[in-house]
């Protein structure tokens, strides 16, 4: 093959791979045809050809640098992010609150923040989510490019009653991280516990401590025996029970306030009876317990 | 994953086209959709960007109809090619049930594809899924640009590249033309169902 036909060959390659978009191919190829022809003493009107490679080797330059750089993402229709919350709710069969969140999250990894904004915000309303629509939502702000958003919708927050003390720490805690790793400095409030919690304690003590209960079933498949239950948490007269999945079918039929006449309590020194309603019952939506079953008993008498 | 409706007697399950930037998986899906309209049960999306590159995903969802008196419905992605959309490459493989690798035959693109293999393989691994074992098949594109002069490596030299241990189905193709791509799709989706019958028992 001579050498005009071989630059000829490696032109028509360059061009094919601009055509698919294969840019730092075609830069190469046109980087060669460049070489050969300034090496080469038989070619004439040099100049008038290298200078033609090279606006074309600028114009790759330009499109590979708009590549580079990566597109800001777009703000799609609403039809498309319905698209994508609806296909990356992967949960969508077992848990609707679950499939939200995960939708939610898609919109944001897909930079659709506004809307991922609305989503994150239906979230708050659920218990077992709400720190972590919290955080998503600062997220959110911050990639909007709103930083005094994030951190005035967090002193809102610090100031109402949506988050305990605790989980205002790790959502303080996590928008301080996020400000620092952006060279932000901004120092949030702090919350600490509330100060009725110390009353609080003091009344507990008039309480004593009760490690199980016994629960008389009128319905279900325990009808009529008395199941126990170790008492996870005590706070005064309410008691916080855990029930594995595995029991679950025992508690189905126990509603929020259904009472109880003759429950029987267990402690360390007595074992005595009293009587207590169902102040709340749920379903572990998250966490190694998922699944399981949060039953809270207060006692009404003893 | 897929979803299996027992009281639909439904099965919906979903296969990706994966594979290097610029390879020709968005071209593959918009053959289908165009030749396959009889499948297509809805509009096919596309996002793209500067260049028409894959942004995020292409999706079109195809009915197969009732395979062993259960409907199977399959949504089918792509996911984006090039190397900085890797977040986005693992959130749109969650739940595959079946992948169709499309590899560039160009000549030029030797690394890409076996990059974009190993990038595969470890988001599939992040997922506990295998490699070996997930239904995969490879399709050699642009088998056409031959005939132009361009340098593209033989289907031998592409077997060894990326075929050597895996030793799947592999179809040359060129989905600007059609050709490979329908009989890419037929074989995924059989090794698809196999292992969904295998794994959901639905046709016993």
């Amino acid at each position: 093959m001579g050498d005009k036909e071989n630059i000829k060959r490696i032109l028509q390659e360059a061009e094919l791979y601009q055509g698919q978009g294969l840019l730092n191919e075609a830069r190469l190829k046109y980087d060669e045809a460049s070489d050969l022809v300034r090496n080469n003493p038989k070619i004439k009107n040099k100049g008038k050809i290298l200078a033609g490679l090279s606006k074309k080797i600028n114009l790759l330059e330009v499109d590979s640098q708009k590549v580079e750089r990566g597109p800001s993402s777009p703000e799609l229709s609403s039809k498309a992010q319905d698209l994508i919350q609806k296909l990356f709710s992967f949960s969508k069969e077992e848990s609707a609150e679950e499939a939200a969140l995960e939708g939610a999250l898609a919109l944001a990894r897909f930079g659709q923040f506004e809307r991922a904004l609305e989503e994150f915000d239906k979230l708050m309303a659920n218990d077992a989510h709400r720190v972590v629509a919290a955080k998503n939502i600062l997220r959110c702000h911050i990639a909007l490019d709103s930083e005094e958003t994030a951190a005035d919708k967090y002193e809102v927050w610090a100031k109402g009653d949506m988050f305990s003390a605790d989980q205002l720490e790790t959502i303080r805690i996590f928008l301080e991280q996020v400000f620092e790793n952006k060279g932000l400095k901004r120092k949030l409030t702090v919350v600490q516990a509330p100060a009725e919690a110390v009353v609080e304690e003091k009344q507990d003590e008039e309480f004593i401590d009760i490690s199980a209960i016994g629960i008389p079933l009128e319905s279900g498949p325990g009808k009529g025996k008395v199941v126990e239950f170790d008492v996870n948490f005590q706070s005064g007269n309410l008691l916080s029970l855990i029930i594995s999945q595995k029991d679950g079918k025992l508690i189905e039929n126990l509603e929020v306030d259904s009472s109880f006449e003759d429950l029987q309590f267990y402690s360390p020194i007595a074992i005595f009876n009293g009587s207590g309603v169902v102040a709340a019952k749920s379903e572990i939506k998250a966490g190694p317990k998922q699944g399981d079953y949060c039953l809270d008993i207060k006692i009404t008498s003893t | 994953m897929a979803i299996f409706n027992l009281k639909k007697r439904e099965i919906e399950c979903k296969v990706v086209y994966y594979g290097p930037g610029r390879g020709g998986k968005t071209t593959n899906l918009e053959y289908i959709f165009k030749t396959f309209r009889k499948q297509i049960t809805g509009e096919m999306v596309s996002i793209n960007t500067e260049g028409d590159r894959t942004l995020f995903f292409d999706f079109l969802p195809m009915g197969l109809g009732k395979i062993k008196g259960c409907e199977i419905k399959v949504q089918l992605y792509t996911v984006p090619g090039q190397v900085q959309y890797s977040s986005t490459r693992k959130l749109v493989l969650r739940g595959v049930d079946g992948i169709v690798f499309v590899a560039d035959s160009l000549a030029v693109r030797r690394d890409k594809n076996m990059l974009s293999l190993k990038d595969l393989q470890a988001n599939l691994k992040e997922y506990g899924l295998n490699i070996f074992k997930i239904p995969l098949v490879l399709q050699y594109n642009k088998r056409d640009l031959e005939e132009q002069g361009i340098p593209i490596m033989s289907v031998e030299q592409l077997d060894h590249d990326l075929n050597r241990q895996l030793k799947v189905p592999s179809f040359p193709g060129s989905a600007l033309k059609g050709d490979g791509i329908g009989v890419a799709l037929k074989e995924c989706m059989k090794l698809t169902l196999k292992s969904l019958q295998k794994e959901l028992k639905w046709a016993q």
